[in-house]
């Protein structure tokens, strides 16, 4: 008790420098936890911009549908699955679609188009088609109603009401099928990907143009715990998958999300080491200035007596002590700062990260583990560079700094 | 009587070549119990050297030293800290106490190594407090006590571990006339009534005329052994 009680009041000997770095430990962890929120946050943003926007965080394709979007790779029996799909409770909303490759000309211009048969009340759970519409009205089941981005929109050179003319193949007959559409809604997702090239029809009108009745080409599924979709091994997606069809979370749909992800963790990694490594000269410099001023008190101390571990284990102590110390206000300090950025975002302005806009605030995400693990990789780290000049406090020979003082 | 301290043949060299300098020559002296022994000489004379090497806080370059019939060169690191913990009290000229630590705490410090039971740590405090004229002022820190009073918790803390020896380099030299003959009374006082055996390297005449064995070094070498 009296070696805590001496490396304590040690450590407020000289109170400037203690305070220094403790700021300089707490700054670092306060750092670490931020970034690592930031890339959560970050995260966070690009796999809702994947699985919130359109493809959703799961779906049901024929198993060769994804690899070329050929029409006639459609689910079979959807039927049966969305019975499947139904009766799961984690999932909280499911949309069926249809998704062809087709020509979309007006009286002025024509261009290419992936078109989307949607079932536009279901969408409502799965996508964000309608929080992306800038003009006109959603999608009400209308054999007419056309949908289309911005950037299309201005190609075609068209208004709201004009009239547009789909063409596709059929998939019953592999004719040719045409249809007149009136545009009545245009939308801005962000990603130009989606805003140049998706065109969004209602299911059913999709069905009867492509001669596919009662057929869908995929289901996207919304879940009510998202971090459910990231297991491969899913029971649902296990009882969905046979011989036709495959169900697949996002991981498996993105996998270039998936490493992006990696990477993430691997920067923070290379944060955390650039901080620790300068965390480190601060704590080893801090802890030789102060053993510097008591090498007298040392050498007393070892002529009295006390041996070179019980040194070592003074200085290790005053190191843990200034860990914890610094451990407490910088976790106080992230808390308070990361719980305002998660309220309030950074301002980042809008910006585009492999096709996944990021619009607005990027809001930091705290994570319980931010505030068990790096406080304790701290102290290991306090007390692994308080390591050196502990050991060398233990050898510091007795008449050497008995001379060195007088 | 029993020899508590017995140095053989002591050879101690500083510096190298041209700058060597030989501070402590040959010297072999056997100290016994409850002896109060001062070692006297002028400045450069060996008398430091002679009582670290003693007190194991420095190696010789040659010859040996027995505390109570142990070589303390065949001792480890940690041995020999043990041994000067128990066996030994250092008292040093400038007082040398932890800043950080009250009066009782200082002396409380060397037996918290030992391992001494708190109760009995306290009572021994409370004693030596009392021993050395300080009932009262336990708990002031080293800047709130004078210089005297500060060497009076030095003594009390080189006493508490209930040591053989106590080996005092220039104990008086930073007081004034008066508290040094107080501290040096209270020593004496603790030799006659506790046969503890005290080593003093000194010049000051009060140390002297109270020692019962001065031993004068000159250049390293003893030059005189006079018991009284």
């Amino acid at each position: 008790m009296l070696m805590f009680k001496l490396a304590w009041r040690n450590l407020f000997r000289n109170v400037r420098r203690t305070i220094l770095t403790c700021l300089l430990i707490s700054s670092s962890l306060v750092v670490l936890i931020l970034v690592d929120g930031l890339v959560l946050g970050m995260v966070d943003v690009m796999v809702g911009g994947i699985t919130k926007t359109l493809e959703g965080e799961a779906q049901v394709n024929h198993r060769d549908f994804r690899t070329n979007l050929e029409p006639e790779y459609f689910i079979e029996d959807p039927v049966g699955v969305i019975n499947i799909i139904e009766t799961d409770n984690e999932v909280a909303g499911y949309a069926p679609r249809v998704i062809i490759g087709g020509m979309v000309a007006s009286s002025y211009n024509t261009t290419g188009g992936l078109i989307y048969g949607v079932d536009a009340e279901r969408e409502l759970e799965v996508s964000r088609i309608k929080d992306a519409l800038i003009e006109g009205e959603y999608l009400s089941g209308g054999e007419r109603e056309l949908l289309m981005g911005k950037p299309m929109v201005d190609l075609l050179e068209i208004e709201l009401g004009d009239r547009v003319v789909l063409t596709a193949a059929a998939v019953d007959t592999n004719e040719i099928a045409q249809e007149l559409f009136r545009l009545t809604g245009v939308l801005e997702f962000g990603p130009e990907e989606i805003d140049k090239t998706y065109i969004f029809i209602n299911l059913k009108k999709a069905q009867s143009l492509l001669g596919m009745q009662g057929h869908v080409h995929q289901i996207a599924l919304q879940f009510n715990d998202p971090e459910i979709s990231r297991k491969p091994d899913l029971p649902l997606f296990q009882t969905l998958t046979d011989d036709e069809v495959e169900a697949l979370g996002w991981l498996d749909l993105q996998p270039s999300i998936g490493a992006m992800i990696e990477m993430s963790s691997f920067s923070t990694m290379i944060v955390g080491l650039v901080l620790f490594l300068l965390t480190s000269l601060g704590v080893i410099n801090s802890m030789f200035m102060s053993i510097y001023e008591r090498i007298y008190e040392f050498g007393v101390s070892k002529a009295i007596g006390t041996t070179p571990f019980q040194i070592t284990q003074l200085v290790l102590i005053e190191a843990l002590l200034l860990a914890l110390l610094s451990c407490t206000f910088g976790l106080l300090m992230a808390y308070l700062i990361g719980d305002y950025f998660s309220e309030n975002g950074i301002p980042m302005g809008k910006m585009e990260v492999s096709g996944i806009v990021v619009d607005g605030n990027m809001y930091t995400r705290l994570a319980t583990y931010q505030f068990i693990h790096f406080p304790i990789y701290v102290t290991l780290l306090t007390l692994t560079a308080a390591l050196y000049p502990a050991l060398y406090a233990s050898k510091i020979v007795p008449t050497q700094a008995l001379q060195r003082a007088l | 009587m029993t020899n508590v301290i017995e140095t053989k043949n002591l050879l101690r060299k500083f510096g190298s070549d041209e700058t060597e300098i030989i501070a402590l020559n040959k010297v072999s002296v056997e100290i016994e119990k409850g002896e109060f022994t001062a070692i006297i000489g002028p400045s450069g004379s060996g008398k430091t050297t002679l009582l670290h090497l003693i007190g194991g806080l420095d190696e010789p370059d040659d010859g040996s030293v027995f505390l109570s019939g142990a070589n303390i060169a065949e001792m480890s690191g940690n041995e020999l800290s043990d041994f000067r913990r128990d066996h030994i009290g250092f008292i040093f000229q400038a007082y040398n106490l932890i800043p950080v630590l009250s009066a009782q705490e200082n002396i409380e410090y060397i037996m918290l190594l030992q391992g001494v039971p708190a109760a009995e740590r306290k009572s021994r405090v409370g004693d030596m407090l009392n021993l050395v004229g300080l009932e009262g002022l336990g708990d002031r820190r080293p800047a709130h006590l004078s210089g005297g009073q500060q060497q009076r918790v030095a003594v009390a803390r080189a006493m508490a571990s209930q040591p053989d020896i106590i080996l005092a380099d220039e104990p008086t030299a930073n007081l004034d006339s008066k508290t040094g003959i107080a501290l040096l009374d209270v020593m004496r006082e603790l030799n006659e009534k506790q046969n503890m055996t005290f080593v003093f390297s000194t010049h000051d005449q009060k140390i002297m005329d109270r020692a019962t064995r001065l031993i004068h070094l000159e250049d390293g070498a003893i030059e005189k052994d006079e018991r009284k």
